[in-house]
């Protein structure tokens, strides 16, 4: 689903380089549930924007769902993003002056769907996530995982094949987490590959594979599903005490 | 989208009321300033009759004295002798001397005491010249010219004064102690200005004359010019020396078939002159100007100096406007910085949100245009207290009603520009973080 091979990305300014992703390889199969993990400035976010077409990379190859992305013009990255990819922020990002009904319509619109087709879709996705009967609501209405379901909504309404989250739980208390990763979990078992970016190791424990960056690198990929978020837990606490997020 | 993104930008309207409120009255003030202006400076410079404008000449013949400056101007109107022969000789395919007379009417009702109205006294070719229209009748025919009859055109006005809404044509209407059969009055005719008479001292602007009688009947009956007369040389005793002398107070106009045969009318006016040096007249070389309307209307001043400093100054005002309106664009758009990085990541392209922003922008400019009308109608109407003149030309057009709002859109699409330009470079993987 997402190839990634000995992909750099470098920030220049005109005192210095920063390389926020160096030689970074990373291969993510269809259906897998992914969670990556690491300390803060060590890539994650970096890593997380260039596989949704947010960013570009400076070197190296990066193929999602077998399309070469490098070299792609602005529309082209949009399309594929618009119908590839799912997002879901820990800050939710739904629209303030759009009802949840709207809020999910964003995605579909640059997709070119017909009205009925958007309307199908849109009620099917908050059905999925049980809020179907407050799609005129306007999210300030939402407790925050609510809000975070209407997210996960909209990135589902489009049916991506990619999910990518940034700390889908971390602005939500531990019951809301849990309903919001159990919904995660549920979507990935209907074949959606996800990516999560986690400092929660917990929710890394969740995941089918962990992916650990450390200085713009992998530093621990392994092929098969193996549960090892403990002891990421232990080697960032070591990299970084004072981690904030 | 488009659709979608007038809804959003309706929306988007109501999102920040203090904030939108600023930009539409800015631009609407903006708007109002220059549309006022421009639509008086539009008026004021407009082609009065423009399917012959570059065929209606009026030739201005040197008979200035011998002694006069080498440079003098050349005189403005003609002397009877020139426009009774130019008449006589008929070389264009129509001509007509002008000139203007005031009657005094007595109505015969006693409701209607004796009044003094204005009048002209051109031929009957002015009319078709002129492509007057008639609500009743029409014009007397040459043979009129010819005979010095007793008829007369009336305008609308007068003739509702006088013979309410029914058809006057064959009645009698007296003025100056002398009957007149009305042979047919104007319809719906008001050119701006009034170029067909534009002499010193004659209103531009405002309403036709009430009377038109045949220039030779008016001649005939003595009747002074009502308008301006220069003589530079003694103008004799008596009408008929008058009508001898160099004075000049008629205005000449020469329709000709095309604007390519002006060329040839002008030499024939030369021929004329020369031929007229034989007789004694013009004692300076042969020299004469044609001019047609819009030249005429340029020489005359019509546009008034004042008028484009006006116009100049109210569109340097709506740039200023234009300025502060791209300022709180930019505001606006600045603090929607999260929801463009949202819509990216959900598959806009850029020009999508620039097409989204820009048509917001627009939405912006309907409004502020629809302030700018009202205000706009609110600046005619103070620019129309000035003066008669003024108030003539002080009236809004459907076509400057609708560039008015072309002209909002244009203006906030235009100030848009470079807020959505800066929109549209937002990151957004910079915003989706810092949400």
């Amino acid at each position: 689903m997402l190839k990634m091979t000995l992909l750099s990305n470098v920030y220049r300014t005109e005192m210095i380089e920063t390389h926020a992703l160096r030689g970074f390889d990373i291969h993510v199969r269809e259906g897998e549930f992914v969670a990556v993990t690491g300390p803060s400035g060590s890539g994650k976010t970096t890593f997380l924007n260039i596989a949704g077409l947010l960013e570009e990379f400076t070197d190296g190859e990066f193929l999602l769902d077998g399309v070469n992305v490098r070299g792609l013009n602005d529309n082209q990255r949009s399309r594929l993003r618009n119908e590839k990819i799912g997002f879901v922020f820990q800050g939710f990002n739904l629209i303030p002056d759009l009802n949840l009904f709207d809020n999910v319509d964003v995605p579909l619109r640059y997709r070119g769907f017909n009205a009925a087709e958007r309307k199908r879709r849109i009620e099917n996705a908050l059905q999925q996530v049980g809020l179907a009967s407050r799609m005129k609501h306007y999210p300030a209405e939402l407790s925050g995982g609510q809000q975070q379901r209407v997210a996960i909504a909209r990135a589902l309404a489009g049916d991506p094949k990619l999910l990518l989250a940034d700390e889908p739980t971390g602005n939500l208390d531990s019951q809301m987490a849990r309903g919001v990763l159990e919904l995660i979990e549920e979507i990935n078992a209907r074949g959606t590959t996800i990516i999560m970016v986690t400092h929660d190791p917990e929710l890394a424990a969740r995941a089918q594979r962990n992916v650990h960056i450390v200085d713009g690198q992998v530093t621990d990929l392994l092929a098969e599903p193996v549960l090892r978020a403990a002891e990421h837990a232990a080697e960032r606490a070591a990299l970084n005490p004072v981690q904030a997020g | 989208m488009f659709a979608y993104y007038l809804r959003l930008g309706f929306r988007s309207l109501r999102r920040n009321p203090v904030l939108t409120a600023l930009m539409v009255i800015t631009l609407g003030i903006g708007i109002a300033a220059s549309m006022s202006t421009l639509t008086v400076l539009v008026i004021m410079s407009g082609n009065p009759i423009p399917d012959k404008s570059a065929q209606l000449l009026v030739p201005l013949l040197d008979n200035n004295p011998k002694d006069f400056a080498a440079d003098a101007k050349l005189p403005e109107q003609m002397s009877y002798v020139d426009a009774t022969n130019l008449l006589a000789q008929h070389h264009a395919k129509r001509q007509t001397a002008v000139y203007g007379f005031t009657p005094y009417v007595e109505s015969g009702r006693k409701d209607i005491p004796p009044f003094q109205s204005d009048g002209i006294a051109p031929t009957h070719d002015f009319f078709a010249m002129f492509k007057v229209p008639f609500l009743h009748g029409g014009p007397w025919g040459a043979e009129a010219d010819a005979n010095k009859s007793d008829v007369a055109v009336i305008s609308t006005k007068l003739s509702e004064k006088l013979f309410g809404k029914t058809n006057p044509v064959g009645r009698r209407l007296r003025f100056n102690d002398r009957d007149y059969q009305i042979t047919g009055v104007i319809g719906d005719w008001a050119p701006l200005p009034r170029y067909y008479r534009l002499i010193a001292g004659n209103p531009t602007y405002g309403d036709i004359e009430d009377v038109m009688i045949p220039f030779s009947t008016a001649v005939g009956q003595e009747f002074g010019n009502q308008g301006s007369t220069d003589c530079s040389s003694d103008s004799g005793n008596g009408w008929q020396a008058f009508l001898r002398s160099e004075c000049v107070w008629i205005q000449y106009w020469a329709e000709i078939d095309s604007p390519s045969a002006r060329q040839a009318y002008g030499d024939y006016i030369a021929a004329y002159i020369g031929e007229q040096k034989k007789l004694g007249r013009f004692p300076r070389a042969v020299n004469y100007k044609l001019y047609d309307v819009m030249e005429w209307l340029d020489h005359q001043g019509v546009i008034g100096k004042d008028s484009r400093l006006q116009t100049w100054l109210a569109l340097g005002f709506l740039l200023v406007c234009l300025v502060n309106t791209i300022g709180l664009l930019l505001a606006k758009f600045t603090a929607r910085a999260g929801e463009v990085g949202v819509r990216r990541a959900l598959g806009a392209p850029k020009g999508e949100i620039f097409r989204q922003f820009l048509i917001e922008a627009g939405v912006v400019g309907v409004a502020g245009g629809m302030l700018g009308l009202l205000l706009s109608f609110g600046g005619l109407w103070l620019i129309a207290r000035q003066s008669r003149s003024m108030e003539a030309v002080a009236h809004m057009s459907m076509s400057m009603l609708l560039a008015t709002i072309a002209l909002a859109i244009a203006c906030s699409v235009l100030a848009g520009l470079l807020p959505t330009w800066r929109a549209c470079q937002i990151r957004p993987a910079v915003q989706l973080k810092s949400q």
